[in-house]
């Protein structure tokens, strides 16, 4: 997957770069809005990362540029500091697919990015299993078997997260910036603590159904699914 | 008072004094003026007795009577003419003017009399001719209620056309202060000049003008410096935020490099927060966002209910929730009032009681069409002294047992100044009230 990632900033571009390279995303970098123009009209991008605040140019233009020419396919997510609020609306109703305030989670950004991909490919998954639970995306249920294990939306979203990513330890930051980054404010209780308790609330309404603790914790990081036999 | 009730008032006044002066002065002006007519009429006829004296001689007048006097009354006898030959000879005296007493039908009327004496044929005659002094006064009485009516009249009318001359002139008055008021938001469009030709006013208006332009200009120097801060504190520390996440990535990373990772994280975590939450408060401050919605309160307290239950599930606390009518907020922000009353049920939940807490909300609608809604919890009560300072930043009731950023209030603050809520909270040995009282509803179309 070729991603364009149009960023004035050096080393955010780098890390940014960094880590789409570990998740098998091919990166090209603009660091002006000529340039990302100059690039966007030579070559055909899945993905254009776009930071707003460009020293020569308004991103916002510049993402109007971009759905017109070849690069009329390609996912916009738009990455900005400036934060305003029109900018979300504005950015969404030119066209971009999504939006996420600086600074976020590259975990994040990356779930956002594979989800635009099975959006448009069609490949959405409709069932993650672990052990013998299964999670359906569709109809937002956990069953086990043919029992439904009650989920609130938050422990839903929490579950279902951890799943996209299992093999990997997700932080509370990570989990936090997930379940909460919707939210305007950063209250206080974007405390990642909270998701201790959500955590621990999950595994109260899976013990009934199956002894094993299936949510790993990692002492320190975070939290993993364990890795059922059917992974 | 007003200024226009002033004016009002003060030429009233004037004009009161004016009237009354006059009023007073007017008999003695109209006595004066009266009596002096009278003396001239007087004098008129003498003069023309004179001269038929001087025509016809001396003997008509006075045939036919006693000898040498003769006295004639018109016929209402409100006049007379007295000519007497003899007399005082000499000195022919000046002519003379009093008011006299006549012996009438055996009555003493007043009468005001012309002496006169002059020598006719070498023979001395004193000719006296009287005027009724009731006569006099009939004329006079009737002078005098013609002023006073006429006075009213003019103090009437002249009032009359002041008071429209008045609030003529102080119309751009109520012009200017209904357009202060209809300014919406610290950057309103350029209001058209105002039409008068009354210097003061203009220059009244090019002062507001130029004041909202600099409101403007502040404003939006302000709004840049936002997003100016946001993108120069933002963009470091995502770049921060970032290589932690890249270097939690590697493998076979020692588990103690791991932890300080996580903690280092943590603490940029806090400063993301506290940033944008300052960044929020300043971004409502400076009016950014728009109040596009009809919020009922009853359904976005459910959804912050919704959103915070795991949290009241786990510490066991009971909540009731009471609200009469239909409490709605309009014009509002939506995602604005969704975060003050999370702060606030989030607060209520965080400073509760260890166990068994209670968290009440309850809510009636007033008279005036205001809301009043009160967020009761139970727990340690704030000491008196910090309420006051309750909703400051970085302000913290603080009991030692529970992690915050003390901005969660104030963005309930300036949330609740943007809608217009008014604010309080009390606290005692039952625990802490926050009680808002939210204005009428505007409906939108208006």
């Amino acid at each position: 997957m070729n991603v364009l990632i149009i960023e004035d900033d050096k080393a955010l571009a780098r890390e940014l770069g960094l880590y789409l390279h570990n998740e098998r995303f091919h990166c090209d970098f603009a660091r002006t809005g000529r340039e990302a123009s100059e690039k966007l009209f030579v070559n055909e991008y899945d993905f254009v990362l776009l930071d707003l605040g460009l020293p020569d140019q308004d991103g916002l233009q510049l993402l109007a540029e971009a759905r017109k020419e070849r690069n009329q396919q390609a996912s916009i997510i738009i990455l900005s500091a400036r934060g305003t609020v029109d900018d979300r609306i504005k950015g969404l109703d030119l066209g971009a697919d999504d939006y996420l305030a600086k600074p976020y989670s590259l975990l994040e950004l990356v779930s956002r990015m594979q989800a635009i991909v099975r959006r448009k490919h069609g490949v959405t998954q409709d069932t993650l299993s672990f052990g013998p639970f299964v999670l359906n995306v569709s109809d937002r249920t956990l069953r086990h078997g043919e029992q439904e294990v009650p989920l609130t939306k938050k422990e839903f979203d929490l579950l279902h997260y951890l799943l996209l990513h299992r093999h990997k330890v997700l932080t509370r930051l990570q989990l936090s910036e997930h379940i909460w980054g919707s939210m305007i404010s950063d209250s206080d209780d974007r405390d990642s603590n909270f998701i201790d308790v959500h955590v621990k609330n999950i595994r109260k309404k899976l013990a009934p159904y199956d002894p094993g603790d299936w949510i790993e914790t990692v002492r320190g990081v975070g939290y993993r699914i364990k890795t059922g036999p059917d992974a | 008072m007003r200024l226009r009730q002033k004016l009002v008032l003060l030429t009233t006044l004037s004009k009161g004094l004016m009237a009354g002066v006059l009023l007073l002065a007017l008999p003695w002006a109209i006595e004066v003026f009266a009596l002096r007519h009278t003396e001239a009429r007087l004098r008129g006829e003498l003069v023309k007795v004179r001269q038929r004296i001087e025509r016809v001689g001396v003997t008509s007048f006075l045939r036919g009577q006693e000898e040498d006097q003769r006295l004639h009354y018109d016929l209402l006898e409100d006049e007379f003419i007295d000519l007497r030959r003899g007399g005082q000879l000499h000195p022919i005296s000046r002519d003379t003017i009093a008011t006299l007493p006549r012996r009438q039908q055996g009555e003493m009327v007043d009468f005001r009399v012309l002496r006169a004496s002059f020598v006719h044929d070498g023979q001395p005659y004193t000719l006296e001719i009287g005027k009724s002094m009731e006569s006099v006064e009939d004329v006079y009485g009737l002078l005098r209620s013609f002023a006073a009516y006429a006075l009213v009249f003019a103090v009437l009318s002249t009032l009359l056309i002041e008071l429209g001359v008045i609030n003529y002139l102080l119309r751009p008055v109520d012009q200017i202060v209904q357009r202060l008021r209809a300014v919406q938001g610290p950057t309103p469009p350029p209001l058209p000049a105002l039409q008068t030709s009354t210097w003061d006013f203009r220059y009244l208006d090019d002062t507001i003008q130029q004041m909202l332009q600099k409101i403007r200009t502040v404003f939006e120097q302000e709004r840049e410096f936002i997003a100016n801060v946001s993108h120069e504190l933002l963009t470091p520390i995502s770049i921060l935020q970032n290589r932690f996440e890249n270097m939690l990535q590697a493998e076979n990373l020692p588990e103690e490099a791991e932890t300080q990772l996580v903690t280092s994280q943590k603490t940029l975590q806090r400063l993301t927060a506290t940033l944008r939450t300052l960044l929020l408060i300043s971004r409502i401050e400076n009016a950014q966002f728009a109040r596009p919605d009809r919020v009922d309160i009853r359904e976005l307290l459910g959804e912050v209910v919704e959103e915070l239950d795991y949290r009241l599930l786990d510490q066991h606390i009971t909540l009731r929730q009471q609200l009469e009518g239909t409490p709605t907020m309009a014009p509002a922000n939506r995602t604005l009032l969704f975060t003050l009353f999370y702060n606030l049920l989030s607060n209520a939940i965080k400073y509760n009681l260890p166990e068994d807490g209670r968290i009440a909300l309850t809510g009636a609608p007033q008279a005036d069409g205001a809301y009043i809604l009160v967020i009761h919890n139970t727990g340690k009560p704030i000491p008196a002294e910090q309420l006051p300072h309750l909703f400051e930043r970085f302000r913290r009731f603080d009991d030692g047992r529970v992690e915050g950023f003390g901005l969660g209030l104030a963005v309930v603050r300036s949330v609740a100044q943007f809608h217009f809520i008014r604010i309080t909270a009390e606290s005692d040995e039952h625990g802490t009230s926050f009680t808002l009282r939210l204005p009428p509803p505007v409906s939108l179309s208006e």
